[in-house]
């Protein structure tokens, strides 16, 4: 008996994880990100976490930071869990439309996806792949924010529970960031023929939208809230904010997801395959 | 009694306003093979991508076993040959089978029981931890026949199945669809009509969009005037025509290709004509290479009208 929707996605979704830890490609990506989040890690977390550190504990440090922009990172509890958030606000979203460019657009062109639809129906298909992508993608975080967590206990034992709280807020928030990024490359894999072109277009897509309304709203300052159509323009605001705050602001994102995955699916649905 | 299992109505497609379906609709009932034919750009194979939910019709409707193309309960009823469909490089073609047989709602363990009996019925167990690439094309084409086995779907389409394959693995695609019918449907779609001759029982003729249908060996067994087929070894037709002409019976004997002669006979005044056409033949001194009942499926379903 054929398998349930639940089950179906999940089989996809597996299959996508085995496309990431079991396959050359998959591997090779990997590494990649092991070795450029160890640099990460090693110097602007741990130097700017120690320098954070010692202005906090001088008292002097917050105008300094506030100078430069930064001020926001004083609020974090623990300074290398600030500093993540900063970088991840702009690291993960890059990555996102990298890795997800290629949900389904290379398994159409070649005809693979003949041999699925003939088995499970595309909005099955659609969703798996995207739940596919989203768990890769909590997997990257996870995985570096327990390095980040071991790097800060390691610094100081007693703040292992203060950097547990900070790295599952920042999973779920970071998460709920990734998730309209993610859904408008399944709406552009859907009908867009290769992953480079998807990327290419998404960022064609956010300059000309984040463009056109910023031009439209110097004449009509109305229409500067269309700009919650644009995934992650959120984004300023949320890197003010630290620990569970951002949750505050996940409509937008959940919002934005929500609308894209419909279009996104409407696409898939009607596809010439 | 036999169950429709395709019905087609009014079935329209149009690419940038140039019609690839015109107003087709026929029915096709559960059992023998059908084929299906027609001239490139008949539309041949865009009536299979319809039928296989790939491709949405301009006009009319389609339902398969009563249910639209793409519905998720066709997948255990409903698998296919789709043309110019590749796996995916980066895996083994082993894992792939194993995953459309999981998606078909397989356990694990019987997934991979089931992808290495598709590929054994291919000839291609050895090829089970090869990625697609390291396989030639025919190679290619027969794993995309054994993931149209997996399970038992009761109607299999399959378009192209034996282009590009050499004449061994013909036999065994040829002795697989036997093997499987009647149980399991299947709807040829062919440029090999020699082949289609030989499993098929029904040919659905496409051409400019329009489509027509045809059974095999009826027709031409209730009517008086019946046709053989020879093939003969290089010879001088106007004599061969003269002798053929002479026998009782021989209504009309035509030369449509060179060294192949259609004759064209009442049964009922000589039905043991071809004892007499073989006695000609050798009187003569002539060879002949083959001698067939009726007229080939070609000459049927694309000279006949002319």
């Amino acid at each position: 008996m054929p398998p349930n929707f639940f089950n179906s996605v999940l089989l996809i979704c597996q299959f996508e994880l085995k496309r990431l830890f079991s396959t050359r490609k998959g591997l090779l990506y990997i590494i990649t990100f092991a070795v450029v989040w160890y640099f990460i890690l090693l110097y602007p977390i741990r130097y700017a976490s120690d320098l954070l550190g010692r202005q906090q504990s001088s008292g002097h440090g917050s105008t300094f930071f506030e100078f430069i922009g930064f001020g926001s990172l004083m609020n974090w509890q623990i300074p290398e869990f600030g500093v993540y958030w900063r970088f991840a606000l702009i690291m993960f979203p890059i990555l996102c439309i990298s890795i997800t460019a290629d949900q389904t657009c290379s398994d159409r062109e070649r005809g693979t996806f003949r041999f699925l639809t003939l088995r499970i129906s595309r909005g099955r298909l659609f969703f798996g792949r995207f739940m596919g992508a989203m768990v890769i993608q909590a997997i990257l975080i996870i995985t570096t924010l327990i390095t980040t967590l071991v790097l800060t206990v390691y610094r100081d034992g007693s703040l292992l529970s203060s950097a547990f709280n900070s790295s599952v807020a920042i999973a779920v928030n970071l998460l709920i960031v990734l998730l309209p990024f993610t859904a408008m490359m399944a709406a552009l894999s859907a009908t867009i023929k290769s992953a480079k072109q998807s990327t290419v277009w998404a960022i064609l897509i956010w300059s000309f939208l984040a463009g056109i309304i910023s031009g439209l709203s110097s004449y009509i300052p109305v229409l500067d809230n269309l700009k919650v159509l644009i995934p992650g323009y959120q984004m300023t605001e949320l890197a003010q904010l630290s620990e569970w705050q951002p949750l505050h602001l996940a409509y937008v994102p959940l919002l934005q997801s929500f609308v894209l995955l419909i279009i996104g699916y409407w696409i898939m649905s009607r596809q010439t395959l | 009694m036999s169950r429709t299992i395709i019905q087609c109505q009014q079935l329209g497609h149009y690419y940038s306003g140039k019609a690839a379906l015109n107003n087709v609709s026929f029915e096709v009932v559960e059992g023998e093979p059908v084929g299906l034919v027609g001239p490139n750009g008949a539309g041949k194979t865009t009536l299979m991508n319809i039928l296989c939910g790939f491709l949405r019709p301009t006009l009319g409707s389609v339902s398969l076993f009563g249910l639209n193309p793409g519905n998720p309960e066709l997948s255990d009823k409903l698998s296919a040959l789709p043309q110019d469909a590749r796996l995916d490089p980066t895996f083994t073609i082993g894992e792939q089978l194993q995953f459309f047989a999981r998606l078909q709602g397989f356990s694990s363990k019987e997934a991979n029981k089931e992808a290495v009996r598709v590929l054994d019925l291919v000839a291609l167990k050895d090829s089970f931890k090869e990625k697609p690439v390291a396989l030639s094309h025919g190679m290619s084409k027969r794993v995309s026949i054994a993931q149209a086995l997996i399970g038992s779907p009761q109607l299999i389409l399959l378009d192209e199945p034996t282009a590009g394959l050499d004449p061994i693995n013909i036999r065994n695609i040829r002795s697989i669809i036997s093997e499987l019918s009647p149980k399991t449907t299947f709807i040829i779609s062919s440029h090999d009509l020699e082949e289609l001759g030989r499993v098929c029982q029904q040919i659905l003729l496409l051409e400019n969009g329009i489509m027509s249908s045809t059974r095999l060996n009826m027709s031409e067994n209730d009517s008086p005037t019946r046709f053989f087929t020879i093939q003969m070894e290089p010879c001088l037709a106007s004599e061969v025509i003269g002798q053929l002409k002479r026998l009782a019976g021989v209504i009309h004997v035509s030369n449509p290709q060179k060294n192949e002669f259609i004759v064209e006979y009442n049964y009922e005044i000589e039905p043991q004509i071809d004892l007499k056409i073989i006695t000609c033949i050798t009187d003569n001194h002539w060879q002949y290479r083959q001698f067939s009942r009726g007229k080939t499926l070609e000459e049927k379903l694309f000279f006949e009208k002319q």
